[in-house]
């Protein structure tokens, strides 16, 4: 095996395609389905493409930052697996090392230039065959942030080496609880309702909320306030938590049903214990989120409106999760 | 066999169109350890899986203390102990939560002082608080045991209990399950590598090969085993391998 690596990767991939049921006809029938849209959208499609044009520069620059960011990263991470990894021990040439972790590392930029690419060839055959002007447009697009990709991606080789990510359990980022005599034990399951919010804490790492902060610095227009700036990160960062719970929601119920599978439990009470603390955050986010387009000088109305609507949105996404997983549970 | 702990009846199981278990019927008396021996891959997590309702089988019943898992899953399942794999465990719940859910769902409202001993003696104690991600494997294996026997449950079932433990807690958890189904008049299935424990606890032994039971060693036919001059486990590997074939 000259590239053990790739060759796992590729294997992996396959397995999941074919368990998944994915055939050629049905890639054929999505391209067809794309092309479609696009005949649909070709209208549409133009003001944006223009604008992407006329902004070409900066949407380079962000694509370059973007790209920068997110593969130094993952060479950090990638390269923190593998030293852990079941592969670790095989011996490869160093070479092969090289340019197989070159290909692993900057897998994300490799793939997002393709699908640009295959994107911008897809429009300009609608663009062709419907006869419009400038057809040639979307490659324009495509090579600008093909290049702002690329040069983010070489740019990442050049920063210093991002520090060695050590992969620490989740529950370091978890409030710890309060230690308790040996003996003290109080039967109950309320500590599947902390389940969720202990995932969203393990989700949300400091360095990947400090990442997520810079493409929202980056997408304010220049002169926006730093009081503006701060009620916008508390909005992003409400939304996001919002996003994190609802996940972790999925996560958890998932799992506490595998481990709880053979145990005498009502589900109507692991629902319950599940969705009362997990909603209460919602709740609180939504409501957050209100207040702080209030702050924004959105009406009274609408702020109250979206709150209340991405409170109910959560609660509701959550609730029929966990119902559709113990109903599943207790079917024969 | 008069009101068994566990009886399975004609039991046929398996994943999707691939059928692992075919025709396994086995019945456990109170107070009987039972090991499953067998091969890597002849179906012995599959059949535990289907004991405690981690997979619904496609023919045959089981019934725990007489209540049936199909028809009255609720009542069989709170006189079921079952020891999950480590890697089942929730990873952001500390051990005291852990052991706290298994009591509040099987309606306690203290959990036993023989328990609590036991974790004194596994040196487990100093864990209660700490997060399961944070365990060892061989911790997080006693925690799995630990949870599988909160309600003094009369089945307990164990898939590969004693994997990762050092040899000193193996010792007293193998004592303490052998005296504890004596004195709560409860079974235990275990599925096992270990001949050490078919030769020192075990009442009664099974193979399983390619999802059929192959031989039962019945408590005499162990007895006279132990008894023969030469190697217990080298004569049980020996039976083992000649059912195979």
């Amino acid at each position: 095996m000259s590239a053990p690596r790739l060759a796992a990767a590729r294997l992996i991939r396959l397995n999941r395609r074919s368990r998944a049921g994915l055939k050629r006809t049905g890639a054929v029938l999505l391209s067809l389905s794309v092309l479609i849209a696009l005949f649909w959208a070709e209208a549409t499609a133009a003001p944006p493409l223009k604008w992407l044009r006329v902004h070409g520069l900066l949407c380079a620059g962000l694509a370059a930052v973007a790209s920068a960011v997110l593969i130094a990263r993952r060479r950090a991470l990638k390269r923190a697996e593998f030293a852990r990894s079941w592969l670790a021990a095989v011996p490869v040439r160093a070479s092969t090392v090289r340019w197989e972790s070159l290909l692993i590392e900057t897998f994300p930029a490799i793939a997002a230039v393709g699908l640009l690419a295959i994107v911008s060839i897809s429009y300009v055959l609608v663009l062709a065959i419907t006869r419009s002007s400038d057809i040639f447009a979307p490659f324009a697009v495509w090579a600008t942030l093909s290049g702002g990709i690329a040069a983010g991606a070489v740019g990442s080789f050049l920063v210093p080496q991002p520090k060695p990510v050590d992969l620490p359990p989740g529950s370091r980022y978890v409030p710890h609880p309060r230690l308790q005599r040996a003996a003290n034990f109080r039967p109950s399951l309320s500590a599947l309702g902390n389940w969720p919010i202990r995932q969203a804490f393990a989700w949300a790492q400091p360095k990947i909320i400090s990442r997520a902060i810079i493409p929202i610095l980056l997408g304010m227009p220049l002169g926006t306030t730093a009081d503006a700036a701060m009620v916008a990160i508390a909005l992003s960062a409400t939304i996001g938590a919002l996003l994190l719970v609802c996940s972790a929601v999925v996560s958890a119920s998932r799992s506490a049903r595998r481990w709880l599978a053979p145990l005498p439990v009502r589900p109507d009470a692991v629902i319950r214990a599940f969705l009362l603390p997990a909603c209460a955050v919602i709740v609180a986010a939504g409501t957050l989120e209100a207040l702080l387009l209030l702050v924004f000088n959105v009406s009274y109305r609408t702020s109250a409106e979206v709150g209340g609507c991405t409170a109910a949105l959560g609660c509701l996404t959550a609730s029929v999760v966990v119902v559709w997983n113990w109903s599943l549970r207790t079917r024969p | 066999m008069n009101n068994p702990v566990l009886e399975i009846r004609a039991l046929r199981a398996g994943y999707g169109p691939r059928t692992v278990l075919e025709n396994i019927s086995i019945a456990l008396a109170a107070g009987e350890w039972f090991v499953l021996l067998g091969p890597n891959g002849c179906g012995k997590s599959t059949l535990l899986d289907c004991v405690v309702s981690r997979l619904v089988p496609s023919g045959g019943e089981i019934l725990i203390a007489g209540h049936s898992l199909r028809q009255a899953p609720f009542e069989a399942k709170r006189h079921l102990g079952y020891g999950c794999a480590p890697d089942v465990l929730p990873a952001l719940l500390t051990a005291r939560q852990c052991l706290e859910v298994h009591a509040a769902a099987k309606g306690l409202s203290v959990i036993g002082d023989d328990l609590l001993m036991l974790a004194d003696e596994l040196r487990f104690t100093a864990y209660f608080d700490a997060f399961v991600d944070m365990l060892s494997l061989g911790t997080r294996q006693k925690l799995a045991v630990l949870l599988a026997l909160v309600g003094d449950p009369p089945l307990i079932v164990l898939d590969e209990a004693f994997n990762g433990l050092d040899p000193a807690s193996a010792l007293i958890l193998k004592r303490h399950l052998r005296v504890r189904i004596e004195r709560r008049g409860g079974a235990l299935l275990l599925a096992t590598h270990s001949l050490d424990i078919v030769e020192h606890y075990a009442d009664r032994a099974a193979v399983l090969i390619d999802g059929t039971l192959k031989h039962v060693w019945p408590k005499d036919e162990l007895q006279r085993l132990r008894a023969a001059p030469g190697d217990f486990e080298a004569a049980l590997a020996e039976a083992i391998s000649t059912s195979a074939l």
